[in-house]
């Protein structure tokens, strides 16, 4: 299994969240985050925004569907037809094992 | 090492706490975080309510809304691990769907900051 994060503007979320419903991925876990990226923030005049807002989406699935929840987050999250700075990032990472905790039921798959 | 993380219901988060306080694991990390799941759940608080109201809509038109969970999560060495699970199972199974999930993840390395203790030593309990 893998755990998908995408970090991803707050007013794409919706966005992300419908196509994941419909490429199948109904299970998602959402959380409010902040950070910056390698532009060092955004300056607005003399402003600089050290930490802007994003959002989180955590996707648990199989290791086969990898590459179909990356490339729905990237197609739903991007601005513009080619996307610009701050669209954000998709870290993919190995998970062992999963419960569910209604059943006690284990997946390692 | 290992990272759980489990994902519960808001009101579950103190038992679970005490429970892993009781078994020897009382490091926890939370966080408030906002879900949905692949069961399906009853959202109508009143069912018969009006919907021509916009706030009784589903703005965002995905699906099933977002229903707010407590995610904790857990560091422990290898060994720890059943316990961890088996006690959040425990005290949060109803048998309903909506429990949650927990989700198991190889670690590489931690690092303890106040002393700078590396490896297992830095999630073992300290003394």
């Amino acid at each position: 299994m893998i755990m998908v994060r995408g970090i991803v503007r707050p007013e794409k979320v919706a966005d992300v969240m419908s196509a994941l419903m419909y490429a199948g991925f109904p299970a998602v876990t959402k959380m409010d985050v902040y950070g910056r990226g390698k532009q060092r923030g955004i300056k607005i005049g003399d402003v600089t925004y050290d930490e802007l807002a994003k959002e989180l989406l955590m996707v648990v699935a199989p290791a086969k569907d990898k590459e179909l929840i990356v490339e729905t987050i990237m197609k739903a999250a991007r601005t513009g037809g080619k996307g610009a700075f701050g669209d954000g990032k998709v870290f993919v990472s190995p998970v062992e094992e999963s419960y569910t905790i209604s059943s006690g039921n284990r997946q390692t798959d | 090492m290992k990272e759980v993380c489990a994902i519960i219901r808001m009101n579950r988060i103190n038992e679970t706490k005490r429970a892993l306080a009781d078994a020897g694991i009382p490091s926890v990390t939370a966080k408030k975080v906002l879900g949905r799941g692949t069961g399906k759940v009853e959202y109508l608080i009143q069912p018969d309510i009006s919907t021509e109201f916009e706030e009784t809509q589903n703005p965002s038109e995905c699906g099933p809304k977002l229903i707010p969970k407590r995610m904790l999560t857990i560091v422990v060495p290898d060994a720890s691990k059943d316990k961890v699970v088996q006690t959040i199972i425990k005290i949060n199974q109803t048998g309903k769907s909506g429990d949650g999930k927990i989700f198991v993840m190889p670690i590489i390395d931690a690092c303890r900051v106040s002393t700078g203790e590396q490896g297992d030593a830095a999630v073992d309990e300290q003394t």
